[in-house]
């Protein structure tokens, strides 16, 4: 498949798209940024405009048979070429069209979740920021461009999770997500190296044409390993997990757009962008599908017991993430990037519900939500309910559907414990979220809504507030019901548009699925939904497992066990030996060297004027013969 | 000289004789001149050396500096290290003896230039001037000295006003004594 | 005793004497003098390449005076030092002038 040149259209659309949200940043960054209004609509503007671009480029290209391609050489040495340019192919458009959608949806909803913050322009400059990397990266055409990108949106994270850094928490989380994500970005780096260096190419379409049949096995699998450590950092997977939790520290809407929808999800967009660079590795494909499956069981688990609104989604998030790599892992292309693309949808509608609800009631715990009144605000909890529901894989919600095709790649594996944990995955999803669902839906002792609302944490601002936040979640909940009827027209896009191999179908695999789903959604009415039922998780009567779900599987205190033991107990000692005794006792010795030869010299000057006048006339007798005699 | 004492005493003998008394006298000084530790025996010697050093240029051609030498060094200089003496060293002061690597030190280092310098002597090929005059007058010599080295001339004389100044300078204010009057 | 080499070697004798007197003498005033005993084998050097080698018999003389005109400035400056030294450390032994040591 050879790339095409873009024709004029095509290149000031891309080139628009990538542009127009670094504008932004700039001139709100540095212009604009005292006129608060001045500054949303310019970053309005320019996150709307490519959402237009990536429509008409996305409608443009529905039946594209070749990849489009444009490249300039930034730098050129010793046969290695490193490119920026963009790649427009199918995957690449589709991506382009979630990040710029639910960026533009997340800054209309911003307007009014941001209301009255003094740092509101501050904000949405970030979320250009974060726009242009993360279209950057999506468009990325080589993976030293992507690389560059990805840390990029990196730093976005942590500028918008430490965007109320007044707050300690948020400044330690949005440290914390940066030095995770660090680390695998390190493993990252160092699969970039080994590329370069055994194959001096690093641009995506070379990757994944030539890397299987140019590298050795060996060489394959410690590259897409490597690269992958970037993934799990970046997508919050085992065990780079507990940043993303932490994460919720920043505003809703951020979470929704970055830890939810895109940012995250970029993990899952580089495996599908180099899915046939993985796929010549089975280890490295065994090893996603490895990774996906703890990260979603545990996570899972973790949901179960939170009842922090947004930890809930946040762990929810890091399970269904790691429910795409099981897809991509087996070795379903199709299903990872479906289900990136429903739960971008349903996945943003919950936080942005969840914002809503948060900032009203001014709590994250959803019992308090509840008791407060929260069925009261019908857009929000009827958006919950369908993305909740999606996310859970009812009928006929884009959920079901991506998560069936998902089932169905695992089902092609050979060994059947995978579908079965991948059926418990999604019991424990579906248990999880009825279960939120459930509490909010019938709350205990209501209490008068109005007294508690008044002291929210934005404060209220009235209806037109209240309609600027609903309306994105209206616009995400048709994507959510609509987006399970486009599968098999984003299938066919996806695979260029050549008839699909007919598939297996398993039938029986969606009843297992809708069985799976009723007995989480069941055991979730028998303890949270029915009249007089407790409101208390089977796992609050065995303590061992609550604690152990409640503290996230002590992953934290095993990095800091880690910290505590390895890194400073053996690196930082050895570090500061080195320091002490090598490089401060190198120059020591240098200085007492240079110090005890001067006085060792000094020696030679005894003050005694006769021994000078020796050697002067021996050195002067003996030049004399010196010069005679040759 | 008398015809009659010629007949004896052949006059190259004698000139021998005169010429083995004065280098005896220039050696035997300057040995007095170095080795006894008192050092107005020194000083001694070293009027002794002059005295033999004034007769080699006799023979040498130059009464005239002879005469010279005499009155500098014996007349003048001598005379000044005298002073000096008298000036510094208490005579009744007992000195150590030398230590005694040193003395030996000394005597190696003077043997080596002593045998470099003679090899330097015996291999030069010494090239006598093709010719030569015989104007031996101090007539000649006061003409160049007002001539030819008449810079050299006024400058030795310039050198030696600054060396009397420097000296009485020195002397009186550098030494930790009193400074000299009306200066500040 | 009428050539070259006889009045070089004596001078060389001498100039190795004043040479051994002054690498030995811890007294400056001794110093000083076998400075003079070297000055004046040099003096003699002078003469005998006068004698036997030059073209012009004055020159060697006026050198041999201005070597004495030194000599004497030279002699009185040491001296004012030598007497200056000793009224800073009461002695004119070099061994003890040593405030350059290392």
């Amino acid at each position: 498949m050879t790339p095409v040149a873009p024709n004029g259209g095509e290149l000031s659309l891309a080139l628009l798209a990538m542009g127009l949200p670094l504008l932004s940043f700039f001139l709100v960054f540095f212009v604009t940024r005292p006129r608060v209004t001045l500054s949303c609509a310019v970053s309005l503007v320019c996150s709307g405009l490519p959402l237009l671009a990536a429509i008409w480029l996305l409608a443009g290209h529905w039946r594209m048979e070749a990849p489009i391609l444009w490249e300039l050489t930034w730098m050129r040495g010793g046969g290695v070429a490193v490119t920026f340019g963009f790649l427009l192919d199918p995957l690449s458009l589709l991506m382009l069209c979630i990040v710029t959608g639910v960026s533009f949806l997340v800054q209309v909803y911003s307007l009014g979740y941001m209301a009255g913050d003094p740092g509101k322009a501050k904000y949405y400059a970030f979320l250009s920021l974060f726009a242009w990397s993360m279209i950057s990266l999506v468009l990325a055409s080589g993976l030293m461009q992507l690389y560059i990108f990805w840390e990029l949106v990196g730093l976005s994270s942590y500028l918008l999770i430490g965007f109320w850094h007044h707050k300690f928490s948020a400044s330690q989380a949005g440290k914390k997500a940066f030095v995770m994500t660090r680390l695998g970005d390190l493993g990252f780096f160092l699969g970039i190296i080994v590329l370069l260096l055994n194959l001096g190419d690093l641009s995506i379409l070379g990757l994944n044409q030539q890397a299987a049949t140019r590298l050795t096995p060996g060489l394959l699998t410690a590259s897409a390993l490597l690269i992958f450590c970037g993934v799990v950092g970046k997508s919050a997977q085992f065990p780079l997990l507990t940043w993303l939790p932490d994460a919720m520290e920043g505003p809703t809407p951020v979470s929704a757009l970055l830890h939810s929808a895109t940012m995250v999800a970029a993990g899952v967009y580089l495996v599908s962008r180099l899915f046939p660079f993985f796929q010549g590795s089975p280890q490295a494909l065994g090893w996603v599908l490895v990774i996906g499956t703890v990260t979603m069981l545990l996570s899972s688990t973790m949901a179960m017991v939170a009842s922090d609104i947004k930890q809930v989604w946040a762990y929810s998030t890091v399970s269904q993430l790691g429910f795409m790599f099981m897809g991509l892992g087996a070795g379903g292309y199709f299903a990872g990037v479906y289900h990136l693309t429903t739960h971008a949808a349903f996945k943003a509608l919950l936080f942005l519900c969840s914002g809503v609800f948060i900032h009203h009631y001014a709590t994250n715990d959803f019992f308090v939500m509840a008791r407060s009144g929260a069925r009261s605000l019908k857009v929000p909890m009827l958006s919950l309910t369908v993305a909740g529901a999606a996310l859970s894989g009812v009928w006929p919600l884009a959920g079901f559907f991506s998560k069936e095709t998902v089932l169905s790649a695992l089902a092609e594996l050979p060994n059947p414990a995978w579908l079965w944990l991948g059926l418990l995955g999604a019991g424990l999803t579906a248990y999880y979220t009825f279960r939120l669902l459930f509490v909010m839906w019938r709350p205990r002792r209501t209490q008068p809504p109005a007294g508690h609302a008044e002291h929210g944490e934005g404060g209220h601002h009235g209806a037109a507030v209240y309609w600027v936040m609903a309306a994105p979640l209206l616009v995400l909940a048709v994507l959510t019901a609509l987006l399970g009827a486009a599968g098999p027209a984003l299938e066919s896009f996806l695979a260029w548009g050549r008839p699909l191999p007919p598939g297996a179908h398993h039938g029986w695999l969606v009843a297992a699925s809708v069985v799976v789903v009723a007995a989480g959604a069941g055991l979730a009415w028998l303890e949270f939904g029915r009249a007089g039922a407790a409101q208390q998780g089977f796992l609050s009567r065995i303590p061992g497992l609550w604690n152990l779900f409640a503290n996230r599987w002590y992953l934290d205190w095993l990095y800091r066990w880690l910290l505590d033991h390895v890194v400073y107990g053996l690196f930082s000692r050895l570090f500061t030996l080195n320091d002490r005794r090598v490089v401060d006792g190198g120059i020591d010795g240098f200085c007492r060297a240079t110090l005890g030869a001067g006085w060792l010299l000094s020696l030679l000057q005894s003050g005694l004027l006769q021994y000078n006048l020796f050697t002067m006339v021996l050195v002067m007798a003996l030049v004399g013969l010196y010069f005679l005699l040759v | 000289m008398t015809p009659v004492m010629g007949q004896y005493i052949r006059p190259e003998a004698v000139a021998w004789a005169a010429f083995i008394l004065v280098v005896g006298l220039t050696f035997a000084g300057a040995l007095i001149a170095v080795l006894p530790r008192n050092i107005i025996y020194n000083v001694f010697g070293l009027a002794t050396c002059i005295l033999g050093v004034a007769g080699l240029f006799i023979f040498l051609g130059s009464e005239f500096l002879a005469m010279m030498e005499i009155l500098i060094y014996i007349g003048a200089i001598s005379i000044a290290i005298v002073f000096a003496i008298m000036l510094s060293q208490p005579m009744h002061v007992r000195i150590p003896p030398a230590w005694r690597p040193k003395l030996y030190l000394s005597f190696a280092v003077s043997a080596v230039v002593f045998v470099s310098f003679s090899v330097i002597v015996l291999r030069t090929p010494w090239a006598v001037a093709l010719e030569r005059s015989q104007d031996w007058t101090v007539k000649r010599l006061g003409e160049l000295f007002l001539t030819r080295y008449e810079l050299l001339f006024e400058l030795i004389s310039l050198a030696l006003l600054v060396a009397i100044i420097g000296a009485i300078i020195t002397a009186a204010a550098l030494g930790g004594g009193r400074k000299p009057e009306g200066e500040p | 005793m009428n050539s070259l080499h006889t009045y070089l070697f004596i001078a060389l004798v001498l100039f190795c004497i004043g040479l051994f007197g002054l690498l030995k003498r811890r007294s400056l005033i001794g110093m000083l003098i076998s400075v003079e005993l070297m000055l004046n084998a040099v003096g003699l050097n002078f003469m005998a390449f006068n004698r036997f080698l030059a073209p012009d018999p004055a020159v060697g003389q006026v050198a041999v005076l201005f070597i004495m005109g030194i000599a004497a400035a030279e002699a009185a400056i040491a001296l004012s030092l030598i007497l200056a030294l000793f009224r800073k450390i009461r002695s004119i032994n070099v061994e003890q002038a040593r405030q350059l040591k290392g």
